[in-house]
């Protein structure tokens, strides 16, 4: 199974040409389900409808012959009543209904005990057809009392023709009928109206029971009449007739939809049900038969009306299963084939993956979308091929460029003083600085050295990053130092440094910077801001009157200095806009207020340890994100010794 | 003597009797055969009769020859009859003896087709049966001033089913059943039970005619004897009495099944038991008899007094 899902999960046709039956199978069972339900509805109608035509037709046949003995009946009745004065003319007429009828069984013109006093108590004039040859008798005795039998009490008593229950008749002294028959009985009444006797003409229920058993409209279906008590009088099992009634099993046994047939059959309706019989799922369609009291059933299992139609749809469900492999078998070839060159392109992209660029792809010659595709990844081999090669040769400059930037990053990092303690000789002056570029060169730049018993400081920013600032950056550097050393202010070192940036600056480069020099006698600090941020002196930024604005932008502009009279003593921070504007990933500033929180009680550390904690607190806040800015930082203090 | 020769020797005894030792006597139920009469019909298949030395022969009643008659006759030595019957017979100057009595309870019903009391029904159309058994029906008529209409039919229920007649009387042990089997709703209301209402009279019992019972009490005592014993039987292997009972009936082709004679079985077999002492008693209870008797002669269906004595041939 594992391998099997496998193959399914690896196997692009196995995957499609399996999707595709699945897909198949659906529409199939769906369109079939409903084919089916369609079809066993009309089958199961059919069947319904020509079992009813088989039942009605039935029913109509023995209807009919009952129909004959009603009419045979009610023909010769008039005449007894009409010669009631002469009881021997009884036998003329019984007989003569049996000559005109010869399918009649018997007749029996039967009176009340003693209605012909010179007769006795008995007087029923009875002919019988015996295998054509009929006899007469009278056949009242005291063995058979023939006022006491159904065939003559049920005219009387309901007034009205009727007919029995089948019967076997029976005469100890007359004629034993062997015969199952069944008698059409009529009151006969005086002129009077007085009911004085019943004619009695008997059938024999040999045609009707044969007529009705025969009905079979499928091979396991089979019919049954009952009477009014529900006896059967014609089953297909012989040992039920006369013995039970539809409803003897049920004396042992629950079975409601038994009870229910047993009530509409006697109540004279005409329907169908369907109901277990026999453990058998049937349809059973009733029909009364005319004014006997009897009804007619015709039993169909379910599985013989449906049995052809069960046979055809296994064979559809067969077909169907068998072409579904079979398109299953043929779709996945056909997708297969289809789908080589793919295979042959997978492993040609396997072969070229593993370094091998040069293999030359074969054209299939399709013209479809394999094709296309086959041509289309020939053309990125192409492509690949190429830039792999361009990709080496700008590999091998970058890294020519690195190695350069490198050196240039050294040569930067060297042109800003980084031994310390920055005065070995002087342990009066407290003096850290430290240069961080963003990139391998950086356009910050620090300054500071010793002239006359002056220091000389500075901080600049260049615009703009990477080597042209670092370039620019070289140049203010040296300015800075060339001029400075000739013993300028700081303004005037500002003015010149200016006045020679300016010149031929067609990149409009310029620099922020600012420029102290601190006299170490006296501790009186000039400086000149030239457009950079304010120092922070003792933790707290210093108020600057004079701004000034950036070196190299404007030739011939004036700058104005600034004086603290004694900065002995007190801390001076120098920095760029690295610090304070140092960014995160989400692009937030660290700020001047933090920087001020950050400064707080930094007085009582050392240079070093100011700085150290400033380029802590950078890294914290930007943590992890790539530095946006270069970071400069100066940190001075001239100690009182 | 050896244990073996012991136990043979009866047989051996019995082996060599010759088939004279044997007295014959005829038996007639007196109805066509059915669970009504399967005590008889055990005590023959189970050789009772054999064993007390009697070569009963059960001959059924036929149209021709009606079981009085044939005891009439002296074609049979002994019949049942209803309690009602036997009385019947005796006033008319026929001396009977009952030599065993089977009924303790009085199974008679009448059904009404609407479900309506029967008592509430006054004039109705009361089917009954053309050969009696209705004494007690009559006599509910009579007393409570019912003034049924008695229609008397000679065998099955078609009247009642084709609403010729208002109800039927029944026995609780056949035709009240039969009804059931054709479909007829019964309830508590359209079916009044004559042992509940002060017409607790018993019904089956044996007789013989006093001229033959004078001469063969003995006989008589011993049909008797092995005749109870097969009742007793019967009670105890239900099934295997029905199974004998249906071999009589398929004999005789009786328009009847197996459930219907189970039914009887167990209904005949509940009327055995007295409903005071929970006992199977087979005797006449003198207080019955003399309920019957007092019922019978207030109603002038018996013309003089019969005494429990009389009954027994003493």
């Amino acid at each position: 199974m594992k391998r099997l899902l496998d193959i399914i999960r690896q196997s692009l046709p196995a995957r499609l040409s399996l999707l595709i039956v699945l897909f198949a199978a659906a529409i199939f069972i769906a369109s079939l389900g409903f084919m089916f339900r369609q079809s066993q509805k009309s089958v199961h109608n059919e069947a319904i409808y020509r079992a009813e035509q088989v039942l009605d037709n039935t029913v109509q046949r023995v209807t009919n012959l009952l129909d004959r003995v009603q009419v045979a009946t009610d023909n010769t009745d008039w005449l007894p009543v009409r010669h009631l004065d002469a009881p021997d003319s009884m036998f003329v007429y019984s007989r003569r209904i049996l000559v005109n009828n010869p399918d009649l069984n018997g007749c029996s013109i039967s009176f009340e005990p003693y209605y012909f006093p010179e007769r006795g108590k008995y007087f029923s004039a009875f002919s019988i057809n015996e295998d054509g040859v009929i006899q007469t008798t009278q056949e009242g005795n005291a063995g058979y009392e023939y006022f006491t039998f159904d065939w003559y009490q049920l005219a009387k008593l309901l007034d009205r023709p009727c007919w029995t229950e089948p019967y076997f008749d029976f005469n100890p002294n007359a004629i034993y009928s062997k015969e199952m028959i069944a008698s059409y009985c009529k009151p006969l009444k005086d002129e009077n109206g007085k009911y004085v006797g019943t004619i009695s003409v008997d059938m024999s229920l040999g045609w009707l029971s044969e007529t009705i058993s025969a009905v079979k409209p499928y091979p396991h279906s089979y019919s049954m009449m009952i009477g009014r008590g529900g006896t059967y009088f014609v089953h297909p099992d012989s040992t039920k007739l006369f013995y039970e009634t539809i409803y003897t099993e049920t004396l042992e046994k629950d079975d409601p939809d038994r009870v229910a047939l047993g009530k509409a059959m006697q109540a004279g309706e005409e329907g169908m049900k369907r109901m277990m019989m026999d453990n058998e799922d049937c349809y059973v369609l009733y029909k009364p038969l005319g004014e006997t009291g009897w009804s007619v059933a015709i039993v169909c299992p379910v599985s013989d009306i449906l049995s052809g139609y069960k046979r055809l749809r296994i064979s559809v469900i067969l077909v169907v299963i068998l072409g579904l492999m079979l398109m299953w078998f043929l779709i996945s070839r056909v997708i297969r084939r289809e789908l080589e060159p793919l295979g042959r392109l997978t492993s040609q992209a396997r072969t070229i993956a593993s370094g091998e660029f040069d293999k030359v792809l074969p054209d299939n010659g399709r013209v479809d979308e394999v094709g296309e595709l086959t041509r289309s990844f020939s053309g990125m081999q192409h492509s690949l091929v190429s830039y792999v090669e361009e990709l080496k040769k700008t590999t091998a400059q970058k890294a020519s460029i690195e190695s350069e930037l490198k050196v240039a990053s050294d040569i930067q990092m060297a042109m800003v003083p980084r031994i310390f303690p920055a005065f070995p000789k002087r342990n009066d002056i407290d003096l850290y600085a430290s240069m961080t570029p963003a990139k391998e060169v950086g356009g910050d730049l620090y300054d500071y050295f010793e002239q006359q018993n002056h220091i000389y400081l500075c901080v600049g920013d260049v615009s703009g990053k990477g080597i042209p600032a670092s370039l620019f950056m070289a140049v203010t550097r040296n300015l800075f130092r060339i001029i400075a050393q000739q013993g300028h202010s700081p303004v005037e070192v500002a003015e010149q440094i200016n006045t020679f940036l300016s010149q031929d600056n067609d990149q409009a480069m310029f620099v922020t910077m600012f420029i102290g020099r601190i006299d170490m006698a006296t501790g009186r600090f000039d400086f000149c801001n030239c457009g950079h941020n304010p120092p922070m002196v003792d933790g707290k930024f210093l108020p600057l009157k004079y701004t000034n604005r950036p070196l190299g932008l404007w030739d011939g502009v004036p700058f104005q200095g600034e004086t603290i009279d004694d900065i002995r003593g007190r801390q001076l921070l120098l920095y760029t806009d690295g610090l304070n504007e140092a960014e995160n990933d989400r692009q937030e500033i660290l700020g001047n207020d933090r920087l001020m929180k950050l400064m707080e009680g930094a007085g009582k550390l050392s240079a070093r340890e100011v700085i150290k904690r400033l380029q802590e607190a950078v890294e914290r806040h930007r943590n992890g994100a790539s530095p946006n800015d270069d970071l400069t930082l100066l940190c001075f203090r001239l100690l009182q010794l | 003597m050896n244990k073996s020769v012991s136990l043979l020797l009866p047989l051996l005894l019995l082996a060599v009797l010759p088939a004279g030792a044997q007295e014959r006597f005829v038996f007639t139920p007196q109805w066509t055969p059915q669970a009504q009469f399967a005590g008889y019909y055990v005590a023959y298949e189970r050789g009772f009769y054999r064993e007390v030395g009697l070569d009963v022969e059960i001959i059924h009643p036929s149209p021709t020859q009606p079981a009085l008659d044939r005891m009439y006759s002296n074609q049979s030595q002994a019949t049942t009859l209803q309690l009602c019957q036997a009385l019947e017979m005796m006033d008319t100057g026929v001396p009977l003896v009952n030599i065993l009595q089977t009924s303790m309870n009085n199974a008679l019903v009448i059904v009404s087709r609407t479900d309506q009391d029967p008592l509430q029904q006054k004039g109705m159309r009361v089917g009954t049966w053309s050969v009696g058994f209705d004494q007690m029906a009559v006599c509910l008529s009579l007393k409570e001033g019912l003034d049924y209409q008695w229609v008397p039919f000679s065998s099955g229920l078609n009247l009642f089913l084709s609403g010729a007649i208002d109800a039927t009387v029944a026995m609780s042990y056949n035709e009240y059943y039969q009804l059931l089997q054709a479909g007829v709703a019964i309830s508590d209301r359209n079916v009044y039970r004559f042992c509940d209402h002060g017409y607790n009279v018993q019904e089956d019992g044996v007789y013989m005619t006093r001229a033959y019972f004078e001469k063969h009490k003995d006989q008589a005592r011993r049909f008797a004897e092995a005749s109870r014993r097969g009742w007793e039987w019967a009670v105890e292997h239900p099934d295997e009495t029905l199974d004998i009972v249906m071999d009589y009936v398929r004999k005789n082709h009786i328009a009847t099944n197996r459930v219907m004679q189970k039914l009887m079985l167990e209904e005949i077999l509940r009327l055995q038991i007295n409903r005071e002492t929970g006992e199977r008693e087979f005797r006449l209870r003198p207080d019955m008899v003399r309920l019957a008797t007092s019922l019978m002669l207030e109603n002038q269906l018996l013309l003089r007094d019969i005494t429990m004595d009389e009954l027994l041939g003493r």
